[in-house]
């Protein structure tokens, strides 16, 4: 018994001590980050998620970028030279990409030295995007854009091997530094496709390399470097040696003007990005606290702790040095009906229900009253939002929605059956289901909450197997269009229009303005096609969010984003102020 | 009966067991997993599309052969990539199975030690206050959800008082050793109290039987007579139901290795539980029951070793 | 303990007498415990509970809003309230409809499982024995989450499935015990004695050796009516669970996300209640244990 005390003490002794080692801050300049979910892997083509293509471009860089310090977001070339030129009809695209640039060393290049970037990589990377037989999730991106590039992936679709070397019109190297597109129809929102990881450049040599691993071995011109990816929970990236001469804009927004500070100065500003996998929302915000994340969203339940309302943050939190910036984010939540099933054919009643809800409360309940209850389909911000409308079926009008409810042939909800309502299988989303059943028990609209996995509801929405869904939509460039979209009738699921709503003049105006570049003329398209979707009801409308992110004294530069994705090179961390500042935590 | 020729059974009789696990992985994982294209192609998939990739994994052959393939992965431990991350299931599985131990094995050992020394120190004040109230403390330990005690540990241990380290993990060896204490700390709470309570029914049911009162009635005192005797007497049962635990230490534990981010083989089995994620699912299931089967064979055949009795059974 | 030990002796003496009075001795035994009678009498409370509550005299108006989100607990509220303002009490009284019938249908279909094949590999023993014995350890190398996990994507969402999951995953070890005790008692001098007077195999089965073998099943619901209850927790948080009414998984699951700002009371409730009878049911497992089958101490 003795024997066995003296182990179990000693065992203590080794475990306890362990942890009385506590480690210094060095004075290498490094980033902590957070996510909330695991990184599936490094490829570009498979990067259809924020997270993965987060990642995805801390190591590869496509030909554009926005601009780090304006807004409105504008593009910028990153890769490229300039901007391109454009032929007057709108549908050549003509890139003089940068000279000298360097992928990383790696062992799949001769002598393990990286190579130069030349025009024919992106050809080969934009080829390999559109590949039949390597299931990109970035394909509708370009699907039916480029000319030539669709009969192409068609042809070798039942063929045993995809052949790269055979040219596609749309998309040819003029000369080692120059990229040419041919569009197949017009599409003016084809630029901000270059700024999205789908399409950024990859090395054939390192694809060929480590063929089917290739997703674990991220080779890029970027600014950071990762070795090896490995499925854990914390990604460490170093600064890229070889990086080419890249500097901190030197202009600004107005309200970006104090990050100047950096202007001109090399980039990456760090040495080394550390990104922690915190899938629950406790660790993540206990450790922002003790400053072991360098900024975070605030997690809804947290809200109260750490910010006033009208008021910003907390003085617990601000005698920390603790910042907090707000910036609307470019989404909508909303609950969708399914336009398959026949009861949602019934205008009156999708109106009725959407009068029966109220945003107001579940922006109280969910989003802490930061975020704007939507009238519509576009968030404000881009074009086609319609600034001071208001949406007259905008509840909560519980009289008008039993008004209408009866007109749609059930007064009180009799003869309506129990409708469900489908939703992920998050804590959140399950309350928020709970309110949404709780808001049409008011008018006697009986709703059943259905919890699903991420890729069960897909699936559902896709095999027309639900009849209401609560879902949300972000934009992945700013344009009303990648909102609209949504509703066009010919997207129909498994497009991208899950409700498989479609109005003959809505499906007319979106034809039209699809192909006009940014004008008067389409934004005014744009905001016609918006009141039809707000009076049509064809989903019912929830929110735009806006992001509160909490970040430490010691960070500098941080803006928050909605395209952020190559954000982590124009971070910078003040090592004096982080020593001082963790005292106080 | 010869040793070897009853393990050679006991072996022989994997076989049908090894058959009927895969049978009914593939027939619940089939019946639900039905249609992984929509994960591997994304939103903007075609019929056309859908049919290749159905063709490319296999899933419109007969389904004899992918019987026979899921037979097959389990001896070669191939399991293919995951359909949410494309990644190869072997690569995730070795990489994970390491921080899984490192909480685990420690929290099983740690387990073992205190409950198989304090279900002897119950048994010797039997009966008294310190019995009921060991045995009161251990069925209340057991009767709080361990989310509940995840929950409260992290925020009240790490962080108000901070004792621990929040979460995270190093996968260097001396390294990881603060990351784990808490969570191993949670293990042994969780796991001590059902330990506890089923070491101390054995140690009773030896306390009774005829030879202790014959060595009783030698006049051998109590502590000689519980160490000596009762201990060594117990230890066959209770070897046995320690080490057919050890397959599940594998698995990792879901709900503690998602909290603290321990990058193990239970957070990856969570992951892909969230994600639909059937062959990894799959391979995890596969995993497990292989390893239980094995080790199931080598208590039966430590304990025939120990008691030849069995064998004659 | 001594007391139990007489009964065991006097059991190959007299079956008859033996089966009376070890029922009665068990529950003589059981009413000195009072440990034991504690547990019982909240046993029996919360079933009551359970059943006003399915019937919407308690906790009816759990939907109710009765203050502001999340305010911590006052007189009126002694347990505060969630994020829609509902009362955390009406919410936990709810819950123990989920929780308690959960624990009362997952019990009993595991029950009917391991019984009916327990019995019928033990009684007919041979072929049959074999295919049984091989379905169960088959079946048992697949861990329990894993299975639970299946199960419910079959099934799809909602009470029923839960029911149907945790009755399905949790009927082995009483399968186990009970061909055990079959094999035991099938040769005995009672079975052949009913043999002898024309007794068919169903008759002897159920009539004659099932009551021998009542009290390892009587046991093993306690226990099993427990382990259910705590399963739902884990299926809650894994998306699983009960939808649409309050259940203790669904709250422990929502403090998850509560906790860090400091609203500790819809866990606290939840976990309060769930220990509470939990614990009871384990104590009374041990009691009945004790009382019933002195031989049969943890196997």
């Amino acid at each position: 018994m003795k024997k066995m005390i003296t182990i179990l003490l000693s065992l203590g002794l080794v475990l306890g001590l362990s942890s009385c080692t506590k480690k210094e801050i060095s004075n290498e300049k490094v980033l902590n980050l957070a996510v909330s979910a695991k990184i599936k892997g490094m490829d570009p083509i498979y990067a259809n998620d924020l997270y993965s293509s987060n990642e995805v471009a801390r190591v590869y860089e496509g030909l554009l970028e926005y601009h780090y310090l304006k807004r409105p977001y504008t593009l910028v070339p990153n890769l490229a030279e300039a901007l391109p030129t454009v032929s007057d009809d709108g549908m050549t695209y003509t890139f003089k990409i940068k000279q000298g640039v360097k992928f990383h060393d790696d062992k799949a290049f001769p002598n393990a030295k990286g190579r130069e970037l030349t025009a024919e990589d992106f050809v080969y990377s934009i080829k390999r995007l559109a590949d039949p037989k390597l299931q990109s999730l970035g394909w509708w991106l370009l699907d039916g854009k480029i000319k030539g590039l669709n009969e192409w992936r068609d042809k070798y679709a039942d063929q045993p091997k995809v052949d790269y070397t055979e040219e596609v019109e749309g998309l040819k190297t003029v000369d080692r530094y120059t990229l040419q597109f041919t569009l197949a129809k017009p599409f003016p929102q084809f630029l901000y496709a270059l700024a999205m990881p789908f399409t950024f450049a990859v090395a054939k040599e390192v694809v060929d390399h480590y063929g089917s691993e290739f997703i674990n071995h991220p080779v890029g011109t970027g600014p950071f470097v990762l070795p090896e990816f490995k499925q854990t929970n914390m990604i460490v990236y170093t600064k890229n040696p070889t990086f080419r001469k890249k500097t901190f804009p030197a202009e600004a927004s107005d309200e970006f003007k104090e990050m100047l500070a950096d202007a001109g100065k090399q980039l990456p500003l760090v040495d080394k990005v550390v990104v922690n996998i915190l899938v629950e929302s406790q660790p993540r915000w206990l450790n922002f606290q003790k400053g072991k994340i360098d900024y975070i969203g605030i997690p809804k339940d947290n809200f109260d702790s750490a910010v006033i309302p009208g008021k910003g943050i907390t003085d617990d939190l601000k005698a920390k040095g603790i910042n907090l910036t707000v910036t609307p984010s470019l989404d909508v939540t909303y609950t969708a009906f399914n336009h398959d099933n026949k009861l949602f054919g019934n205008e009156k009643l999708r109106q009725a229900m959407s009068a029966a809800f109220d945003p107001y409360t579940a922006n109280k309940l969910f989003y802490n009253d930061t975020a704007l209850p939507a009238q519509s389909v576009v968030p404000p911000g881009i074009a086609g939002h319609i600034d001071g409308y208001k949406n007259p079926f905008i509840g909560p009008n519980v009289e008008l929605a039993k008004k209408l409810l009866a007109d749609a042939g059930f007064p009180e909800g009799k003869g309506l059956p129990e409708i469900t309502y489908d939703c992920p299988s998050s804590t959140i989303s399950r309350q928020i289901g709970e309110f949404f059943k709780q808001q049409m028990a008011k008018i006697g609209v009986n709703i059943k909450v259905v919890q699903n996995p991420w890729p069960e509801l897909q699936k559902k929405i896709k095999n027309r197997t639900v009849m209401l869904y609560g879902i949300a939509w972000g934009a992945d460039y700013p344009d009303a269009e990648n909102f609209l979209q949504l509703l066009y009738g010919p997207n129909k699921s498994p497009g991208a229009n899950g409700s498989g709503f479609n109005n003959e003049e809505f499906n007319k105006l979106f034809k039209t303005a699809a192909v006009l570049q940014d004008s008067p003329e389409r934004t005014a398209l744009y905001e016609k096609m918006n009141r039809i979707a707000a009076e049509k009801v064809p989903w019912i409308f929830g929110v735009h969010r806006q992001s509160y992110v909490l970040f430490h004294s010691w960070v500098k530069n941080y803006i928050n984003a909605d395209f952020n994705a190559g954000q982590a090179q124009y971070l910078n961390v003040d090592i004096k102020a982080k020593q001082e500042a963790i005292k106080k935590l | 009966m010869n040793i070897w020729v009853y393990v050679l059974r006991r072996l022989l009789y994997v076989i049908p067991i090894l058959l009927g696990v895969c049978l009914i992985i593939f027939v619940l994982f089939n019946v639900v997993a039905g249609d992984p294209t929509h994960l591997l192609l994304g939103k903007h998939a075609t019929a056309k599309q859908m049919a290749e990739l159905r063709h490319e994994l296999g899933l419109d052959r007969p389904w004899f052969f992918q019987y026979l393939d899921l037979v097959k992965s389990a001896f070669t431990f191939d399991f293919g990539r995951s359909w949410s991350t494309k990644q190869s299931i072997t690569t995730m599985i070795s990489e994970g199975a390491l921080p899984s131990l490192t909480l685990t094995i420690p929290g099983f050992v740690l387990t073992t030690i205190f409950s198989v020394s304090l279900s002897l120190l119950v048994a010797f004040y039997r009966g008294s206050f310190f019995d009921r109230f060991s045995v009161f403390i251990c069925v209340g330990l057991m009767s709080i959800s361990s989310l509940a005690y995840i929950l409260f540990g992290q925020w009240f241990f790490a962080y108000y008082l901070g004792w621990f380290e929040i979460s995270g993990y190093d996968s260097e060896f001396p390294n990881w050793i603060p990351y784990v204490q808490l969570p191993v700390l949670i293990w042994i709470i969780l796991s001590i109290g059902p330990d506890l309570r089923f070491f101390r029914t054995i140690m009773l049911d030896e306390v009774y039987q005829d030879y202790v009162r014959t060595a009783r009635s030698k006049g051998l005192g109590e502590k000689v007579i519980l160490f000596k005797h009762v201990l060594k007497n117990a230890m066959i049962p209770i070897i046995t139901y320690v080490v057919i635990q050890i397959p599940f230490l594998i698995l990792g534990a879901l709900l503690i290795e998602s909290f603290f981010g321990i990058p193990g083989l239970g957070g990856i089995t969570l992951n892909a539980i969230n994600s639909s994620d059937f062959p990894v699912i799959r391979a995890m299931t596969v995993l497990s029951a292989v390893a239980y089967i094995i080790f199931s064979v080598i208590t039966d055949v430590l304990y025939t070793i120990v008691d030849p009795r069995v064998r004659l059974k | 303990m001594e007391n139990a030990q007489v009964v065991t002796a006097n059991m190959t003496q007299n079956k008859e007498q033996k089966s009376k009075s070890l029922w009665r001795h068990a529950f003589e035994t059981l009413m000195k415990d009072k440990m034991a009678v504690a547990a019982i009498a909240i046993f029996i409370i919360y079933s009551i509970i359970a059943l006003l509550t399915s019937v919407d005299i308690i906790a009816g108006d759990w939907a109710k809003e009765v203050g502001a989100s999340y305010s911590p607990p006052s007189v009126e509220n002694w347990f505060g309230t969630d994020i829609f303002g509902r009362s955390v009490v009406a919410k936990t009284l709810k819950g123990t409809q989920v929780a308690m019938s959960i624990g009362l249908f997952t019990a009993t279909l595991s029950a009917i499982i391991g019984i009916i094949l327990g019995s019928i590999a033990g009684y007919y023993g041979g072929k049959v024995d074999e295919i049984i014995v091989w379905f169960y350890t088959t079946f048992s190398s697949i861990p329990g989450i894993m299975l639970l996990v299946a199960i419910t994507f079959i099934l799809g969402k909602g009470l029923v499935a839960v029911y149907l999951a945790l009755g399905l995953t949790s009927w082995v070890s009483l399968c186990r015990l009970i061909r055990g005790e079959v094999i035991r008692h099938k040769d005995r001098e009672y079975v052949h004695a009913a043999t002898a007077i024309g007794g068919g195999d169903f008759r002897k089965l159920f009539m004659h050796i099932l009551p021998n073998v009542l009290h390892i099943v009587i046991i093993n619901f306690s226990l099993q009516f427990q382990v259910a209850i705590k399963s739902e927790v884990i299926l809650s948080y894994l998306g699983l669970g009960v939808q649409g009414r309050p259940s203790w998984g669904t709250m422990i699951d929502d403090a998850k996300l509560e906790l860090a700002r400091g609203v500790w009371w819809q866990l606290a409730a939840a976990t309060f209640a769930m220990f509470v009878i939990v614990l009871s049911l384990n104590i009374l497992g041990d009691a009945l244990r004790d009382a019933l089958d002195p031989k049969l101490k943890g196997k």
